[in-house]
Order: C-alpha cells, then structure tokens, then sequence
C-alpha cells in the first residue's frame, strides 16, 4: 500500500513537471528556451513511461527525442537568425481563441477519461499515503481503504505486471515452474518478437522512410547555386 | 497502481497544451515543437492502453510497436520539416508563419 500511494505521488510530480514545462514551451518567447522545456518535458515523459514498466519505449523516447530531435531543433533556432515575436493586440486576441479551443479539446478528453467504469475509483494518492504512514509510525491497525480490485473495471488501476507470464509467453516451451522464476519482464526481447514477425513490413517500410527522410533534408536544405 | 484514466488525462492535457502551441504561436519551429508534443502525448495513450489490455498481466504490445513507429517517422518529419523551415528562411529571412500570404497577394 506504501508503495503503491508512493507510485502515485511520483506519477503526479512527474506529470505536474510535463505539463508545466509543455506550458513553458508555449509561453517562452525565445525558441531555445521553448527547446529546453521541450527537453524536460519528453524526459519526464520518458519517467512516466519507465514506471509504466515501457522500459524500451522509455529509452526510445530520452534518445530520439530528448537526443536526437532536440539538438536538430537546436541546430536550426541557432543556425538561422530568428527574432522575438512582437506584442501586438491581435496576438492577444489570438491566444485567447487557441487557449478556448484547446481547453474544449482537454475538457472532451478529460470528459471521456472520467467517464471511464472504474476511472474514479482510486483514493486520492496523498491521503493514502498518510494512512499508510501513520499506520507505519504509530503501528495502528486502523483499516485504510481496500486495495482498487485488479482490473475488472477497465478504467481503474492498471493490472500488474506478472513476469513469469511474459516469460512464458517469451519462450512457449519452457515449463511453469522456470516461467516462475522470472523476476523482470524483457520488454525488448517481446517487442522485438512482435516487430520482427507480425510487423515486419511496416518495419522495413519505416526503414525507407527514415532514409527518404533523410535524403529528402539534404536536397531541400542544400545551397542551389545559379548558374 | 496508478488509474487509465490518470494516464488519460494526462494525455489530454499535454496534446491540448500541443494544439493550443499551434495555434497560438507564430514561430514555425515552435509550432513545430508543439507538433512533437501532440505526438508524444499520443504515444503515452497507446503506451498506457497498451498496459490496460493486457491479459494475464502481460501489456499488449502491438500498441507498444505503433508507439515505436509513431517516434521514428515523427524524426522523419522533423528532419523533412527542419529542412524545409531552413529553406523558407532562405526565400524569406524570417520563420513566422504570417510572412506566407505570397497567394494572397
């Protein structure tokens, strides 16, 4: 119960830090403090995906996006010449249409999370913690919530992770009792099993467009020449 | 464990912090940072309900392979876009979105 109020706690600092650094990359004016923030952001995206138990994902994402994409961004904001964006009345009056929009859009999602079966079944992290850690300190018996049921409401609490399961799925011939065994999940070797067979196509297909991808940057950024 | 719905809303709200980017800015690199926001608020989704439908504890991870295809053809389209930004600089000297109305004119 400790730790699953302290995962809470985690996911609600690191989500609480996303957002706040997704809003500074709205707000700075200056495009390489907007590539900053967009570095914290994906990082902590990157937790959140980490304690999803997507450690390969996880991995994915601090390379191509916080490595990779972020220091093409910044090779560009630096490279070329770019000032400020001016104040003007009609900027003001655009932000207060784009902030309504995008508020109708979080609230439907938000509508849509919410009315999930099982989505308002959790006890609020913080409250949790403290009777769990009262019950730590003090050794009082006092009963805390029960546990949300595992997922028989689909949008509850996640179901956890079951490693002896993933490891017999991973390798079908091997007998329940070495599956039990299984301490972790090996997301990459499952991942792969799934690229590489079902996915196989699409894999070589996105093969060509990262090199078509690339190509296609060197022709349009390149010098044309006059003559 | 943490709720969907948590994961959900969270989503939710970093995609519209996304549309509300391309909306509001001017800047078309920033525009362009907001695009990949909305891309990986997408990716936490799948990510999440890839954990949700699992069976036996197991995540499903057809969704978890989308995911890894959404990210690469997302570094496709960032070197295609960055490219494409360095070559309107060129034509025009500036990267804000309202210096394209040459059709209007």
């Amino acid at each position: 119960m400790f730790e699953t109020s302290l995962c809470q706690i985690l996911f609600c600092v690191l989500a609480a830090l996303a957002i706040l650094c997704a809003i500074g990359v709205v707000a700075y004016r200056n495009p390489v403090n907007s590539a900053m923030c967009m570095a914290v952001c994906f990082a902590m995206v990157a937790a959140i995906f980490f304690g999803m138990g997507a450690q390969f994902l996880g991995i994915v994402q601090l390379i191509v996006y916080a490595g990779a994409i972020l220091v093409l961004f910044l090779f560009v904001v630096m490279m070329l010449d770019i000032h400020d964006e001016g104040h003007s009345k009609s900027i003001r009056w655009h932000s207060c249409v784009g902030v309504f929009i995008a508020g109708i859009t979080a609230g439907l999602i938000f509508n849509v999370a919410i009315s999930l079966p099982g989505a308002t079944d959790t006890p609020c992290p913080v409250k949790t913690l403290c009777a769990s850690a009262g019950e730590l300190l003090i050794g009082d018996a006092r009963q805390v919530s029960a546990e949300p049921t595992a997922c028989t409401q689909y949008g509850g609490a996640l179901p956890e992770l079951n490693a002896a399961a993933a490891a017999s799925m991973e390798n079908p011939s091997i007998s329940a009792e070495e599956a039990a065994k299984a301490t972790s999940i090996s997301d990459v070797k499952l991942i792969g099993k799934c690229l590489y067979t079902h996915y196989n196509i699409p894999f070589v297909i996105l093969g060509f467009a990262l090199l078509s991808g690339t190509v296609g940057a060197v022709a349009l950024a390149r010098k044309i020449r006059k003559d | 464990m943490i709720p969907l719905a948590h994961y959900l809303i969270l989503s939710g709200i970093l995609f519209s912090i996304g549309l509300a980017g391309v909306l509001i800015r001017k800047n078309i690199i920033v525009v362009f940072m907001c695009l990949e926001m909305m891309l990986t608020a997408a990716n936490v989704a799948l990510v999440a309900f890839s954990r949700a439908q699992g069976t036996a504890g197991v995540p499903v991870y057809d969704a978890q392979v989308l995911s890894l295809f959404i990210t690469g053809i997302a570094a496709a389209e960032v070197a295609i876009g960055l490219a494409l930004i360095v070559a309107m600089f060129r034509a025009r000297r500036t990267v804000e979105s309202t210096a394209l109305n040459s059709l209007k004119d």
